[in-house]
């Protein structure tokens, strides 16, 4: 009986872990045509919720963008024509596609990414 | 042979400045699309997205017949007598049978690319009829959609005489100019990324777009202004009005790159 209740407290504290450490949703800055729409270019291959086969952008990734640092993620997120005067990716913070505070909501949500 | 990247080679596309050949700018473009596009003919660039999605191919023939009754209201008018006795097939040779795949065409004597919309406009304007609003799919979609079926099967045949070589080169620049709050170009999805998926459609490439005009969506004939109207919309860019020079130049540029590529119309679409 101690062994069936241990194991079922083990059960409940690994489910809530796994919980804990699910990608959540992007937020709709991201996902919403008439906002980001960046669901449009690039895929977030470590969060199952969000599967496209977008690609015209690379896919976004945890580690790539920790290296970008916050600052870096900010920077093409306002204006990408800075770095690559050629890449179609819209300069959302100088075109006033997204306003501050949704593009520091991207800027977390992808800096926290898997 | 190492071609230039994608975007090296749209700057140096858009960059032009000197009138290039018509024809040196489609083969450029048709060069760098066999290489971007590997194991896709340039014939079936003729099927848009589809070219590049199997399951997208089943669904447009499945529903192959979703344009009959549109062609079959657009006969209806087509051939609906004028006030004065005359009928739109009047205006056109052969009953504008085969006539569609030369269009759009320079008129020499107005200066003007002439667009099918146009033409049949005229037709109605000079017999004393009320015309057609160029993006009304009651009416204009319709009579388009049974036009362009009469050239089924006919290659795209626009020619660009020399006098009409700095209206392409406008239609060319606009295709290739970024534009709207999103900063798109035509050719930013259309050329340097065709084939990706943009969502989770693929994007077409120029070459073979104009072959397959109207299309038909949600049972409406959709003509290609109307469609390019949309696109502008979605970039954030105040769309250019149907039948406005600068749409009409696009559209003179964009079937050009069509050319040899045959018609076929009215395919159906949900995308």
């Amino acid at each position: 009986m101690r062994l069936a209740s241990f194991l079922l407290l083990l059960a409940a504290l690994c489910n809530t872990v796994a919980v804990a450490q699910a990608p959540r949703a992007p937020p709709d800055a991201f996902t919403s045509a008439e906002k980001g729409n960046c669901i449009a270019c690039h895929q977030l291959p470590g969060v199952p919720a969000a599967r496209t086969r977008s690609d015209v952008g690379p896919a976004l990734e945890g580690p790539r963008m920790r290296a970008l640092g916050r600052a870096g993620i900010r920077d093409v997120i306002e204006d990408p024509t800075r770095a690559n005067p050629q890449t179609v990716m819209p300069p959302f913070g100088r075109h006033q596609l997204l306003d501050r505070a949704q593009i520091d909501s991207l800027v977390e949500y992808l800096h926290a990414l898997p | 042979m190492r071609f230039p990247s994608a975007p090296a080679l749209f700057a140096a596309l858009a960059a032009s400045t000197c009138l290039a050949a018509p024809i040196g700018t489609r083969e450029e473009i048709v060069t760098r699309l066999r290489a971007q596009l590997p194991g896709v003919p340039v014939a079936e660039y003729a099927l848009g997205a589809a070219a590049f999605d199997t399951d997208l191919r089943e669904q447009v023939a499945q529903n192959a017949a979703a344009a009959d009754p549109v062609v079959a209201e657009g006969k209806v008018l087509w051939n609906a007598r004028f006030k004065d006795g005359r009928s739109l097939a009047g205006c056109f040779p052969n009953g504008g049978r085969r006539v569609a795949a030369t269009y759009p065409q320079y008129d020499g004597k107005l200066k003007r690319v002439i667009t099918l919309e146009m033409a049949i406009n005229q037709c109605l304007r000079s017999h004393g009829e009320a015309t057609y609003e160029p993006t009304d799919a009651a009416t204009m979609g319709k009579v388009v959609a049974y036009m362009r079926s009469l050239s089924d099967g006919r290659k795209v045949a626009v020619r660009v005489p020399a006098a009409a070589q700095e209206r392409f080169e406008q239609g060319r620049r606009l295709y290739f100019s970024r534009m709207g709050q999103r900063n798109y170009a035509c050719a930013s999805c259309h050329l340097q990324n065709a084939g990706k998926r943009y969502g989770d459609l693929p994007l077409s490439p120029p070459v073979g777009q104009a072959t397959h005009w109207p299309v038909i969506r949600d049972g409406r004939a959709v003509t290609l202004q109307v469609r390019m109207r949309q696109c502008l919309e979605s970039m954030g860019a105040a769309p250019f009005p149907a039948g406005s020079e600068e749409l009409n130049h696009i559209e003179y540029f964009l079937t050009y790159l069509s050319n040899d590529l045959p018609i076929k119309s009215n395919v159906w679409r949900n995308w």
